[in-house]
């Protein structure tokens, strides 16, 4: 059995259709959108979930491939003449397939995580919930597909398969609408796009997930292992019984993934010393990078009096909107994905700014104006207009007294505090 | 005229028309029955083109190969018409849904990419084997059309198959891919390896 298991790990379609996902899958994370993942584990698992879309079908493909194995080297007649039942005879080449599917999964996560490990330093155990979940599409994928080889062995059944199951994926949304939740049930990559920096996947949303697939998956086997209808047949079981479950388990509500936020991944981890400088859980890793430029701001702060004396990251969710907890004492700032950039005269920009609800207080151009001349440089700013409106003000701000300035820019923070 | 049935024959050519002229159908009728308008999405048309061009890879090799060699009958004129032939098919199967209820155009678009496809099929029957032509251009297409590139030279034409008819990156790597796919199975053929696999 194990001899018959490494023969066909060398000399089946399995090691090439392993490599070939590996390298496709490697290539999406790195070329199509890198900075989407590079803030943390569960991002880029979830990346990799997304580019199932790609993937899902190139398995189905890869699986028809391999199917049609008996027929495309003429042995078929041979190999029906021999007394071992089919059962049997497919368990090492399922198992080879599989094994080495799910080999290619993992190792482009890891491929993945080669990018991220320095600044990852937050693991949740859901992280494995989400990759198990696409492992296993990918082995439903590659069932299902040589279950179509073996069925309908021609050579068109691969290309076929393939584009019919990238059709289903993306047709999924659209024909479950306004059910979000029914999508998620039958879509490895539904809401897995833009997760932010606290997302997670809820531990229900994989469970259901991991039913459907494992009852497509258990469909696929039958129907490739077949020799007769009758299992054939029996094969809708599996099914039926996959998607009454998967639909049970799962919560009947929207947008499950995209509303979800990691409590743990969002609570505040702080640099050891004083001044308290802290940032979320999620972006732990960064501190060594953070700590630094954030002393600097409160130095710059410092300048004032009444100014604050750390500096938290903003941890507002804007979906659903909590916003963080803002105090006197304490600067804000806004930390995404894994590069920081800047962040000395974003922390004090952000001192000097209305916070997102409030509707009042000073304008983008004033707040400019004030943090740039507490920090003693020209502004700038993304806009045009806004830089040179922000650059106007700052110039008549560096032309009054030193005390009047002082005033008003210690006004402009009292009406970014107060929304006034 | 005689020849020509016979070629036809051994090279499978009624099963893949029809197998070609059925995908060509069933993308028709899916597009007829989940869609309000008349134009065919670009994305449905590029796979369907897709499906037509991997329906062919078949007759692209022949049940002897070796015998073939043997025969006094010049096989690059043959082949080159077997590639254009095959391109006409497509195109030409594509352009009867124009006066139908689902138009698959515009018709540039159709142009392009199965003469980019046929070439890129072609090219990998002579390369690695007609039964494994369809590697590529499957995973490639497929690519382009989940994650299409814009904005900068290079993303559109590495994404050839996805975009508009008009532009000219994609346009170039079509062209590329169609010249060096006729060109290499004019003059060499389908793999040697072909020979002891069923490309039906």
């Amino acid at each position: 059995m194990s001899r018959a298991l490494s023969i066909e790990l060398r000399r089946s379609a399995a090691p090439g259709s392993a490599l070939i996902l590996l390298a496709v899958g490697v290539a999406l994370l790195y070329l199509v959108a890198e900075a989407e993942w590079s803030a943390g584990w569960m991002q880029l698992v979830m990346a990799q979930r997304l580019y199932l879309a790609l993937l899902w079908p190139l398995a189905l493909a890869a699986g028809a491939w391999q199917g049609r194995r008996e027929r495309q080297s003429n042995v078929t007649e041979l190999f029906a003449s021999t007394p071992r039942p089919r059962a049997s005879r497919v368990v090492p080449t399922v198992g080879a397939m599989a094994l080495t599917i799910v080999a290619g999964y993992l190792l482009m996560g890891l491929v993945g995580g080669l990018a991220i490990v320095s600044t990852a330093h937050y693991l949740p155990p859901q992280v494995a919930a989400v990759t198990a979940v696409g492992a296993l599409a990918l082995v439903a994928g590659v069932w299902l597909g040589m279950a179509a080889g073996h069925l309908l062995p021609w050579l068109v059944t691969a290309p076929a398969v393939a584009v019919a199951g990238l059709g289903v994926l993306l047709t999924i949304p659209a024909a479950t609408r306004p059910k979000g939740w029914l999508a998620l049930v039958f879509s490895p990559i539904y809401e897995m796009n833009l997760p932010e920096d606290y997302a997670t996947v809820p531990g229900r949303v994989s469970v259901s997930q991991a039913i459907w697939l494992a009852a497509l998956a258990l469909a696929g086997l039958l129907l490739f292992a077949s020799s007769g209808w009758r299992v054939r047949v029996a094969a809708l079981l599996p099914v039926a019984l996959g998607a009454v479950l998967a639909i049970t388990v799962m919560p009947h509500h929207d947008r499950l993934v995209v509303d979800a936020v990691d409590p743990v991944a969002k609570e505040l981890v702080c640099a050891r010393d004083e001044p308290r400088v802290c940032v979320s859980r999620v972006h732990e890793g960064l501190l060594p990078e953070v700590v630094p430029q954030a002393r600097e701001a409160l130095t710059v702060l410092a300048k004032l009096p009444g100014m604050p004396s750390r500096v938290h990251e903003d941890t507002t969710t804007y979906l659903p909107y909590v916003p963080a907890p803002r105090t006197a004492d304490v600067a804000l700032v806004t930390i995404r994905g894994g590069k920081t950039g800047d962040l000395t005269s974003k922390i004090v920009t952000g001192v000097f700014a209305r916070s997102y609800d409030c509707e009042k207080g000073p304008d983008w151009a004033d707040t400019l104006a004030a943090a740039y001349w507490l920090i003693g440089r020209t502004p700038v700013a993304e806009e045009p207009d806004v830089a040179a409106d922000a650059l106007i003000r700052w110039r008549e701000l560096g032309k009054l007294p030193a005390g009047e300035a002082a005033a008003r820019v210690t006004a402009i923070r009292d009406a970014a505090v107060g929304c006034k | 005229m005689r020849w020509l049935i016979l070629y036809l024959r051994s090279r499978h050519a009624p099963m893949a028309l029809a197998v070609a002229g059925a995908c060509a159908a069933l993308m028709w009728s899916l597009w007829l029955v989940t869609s309000t308008t008349r134009q065919v999405g670009a994305p449905m048309v590029v796979l369907t083109v897709l499906l037509t061009v991997s329906a062919l890879t078949t007759t692209l090799v022949s049940p002897d190969g070796a015998l073939d060699r043997t025969a006094a009958l010049a096989w690059a004129p043959r082949r080159a018409a077997h590639v254009l032939a095959a391109f006409l098919f497509v195109a030409g199967l594509l352009a009867v849904t124009l006066v139908t209820p689902a138009r698959f155009s515009p018709a540039l678009l159709v142009a392009r990419d199965t003469a980019g496809l046929l070439g890129l099929t072609a090219l990998g029957a002579t390369v690695i084997s007609p039964a494994r032509s369809w590697f590529l251009p499957l995973g490639w297409t497929l690519a382009a059309i989940v994650f299409p590139g814009s904005g900068n030279r290079l993303a559109e034409a590495l994404t050839w198959q996805g975009q508009d008819p008009g532009n000219s990156p994609a346009m170039v790597t079509a062209l590329l891919l169609a010249a060096s796919g006729l060109l290499a199975y004019t003059l060499a053929g389908p793999a040697r390896r072909a020979m002891t696999e069923i490309t039906v």
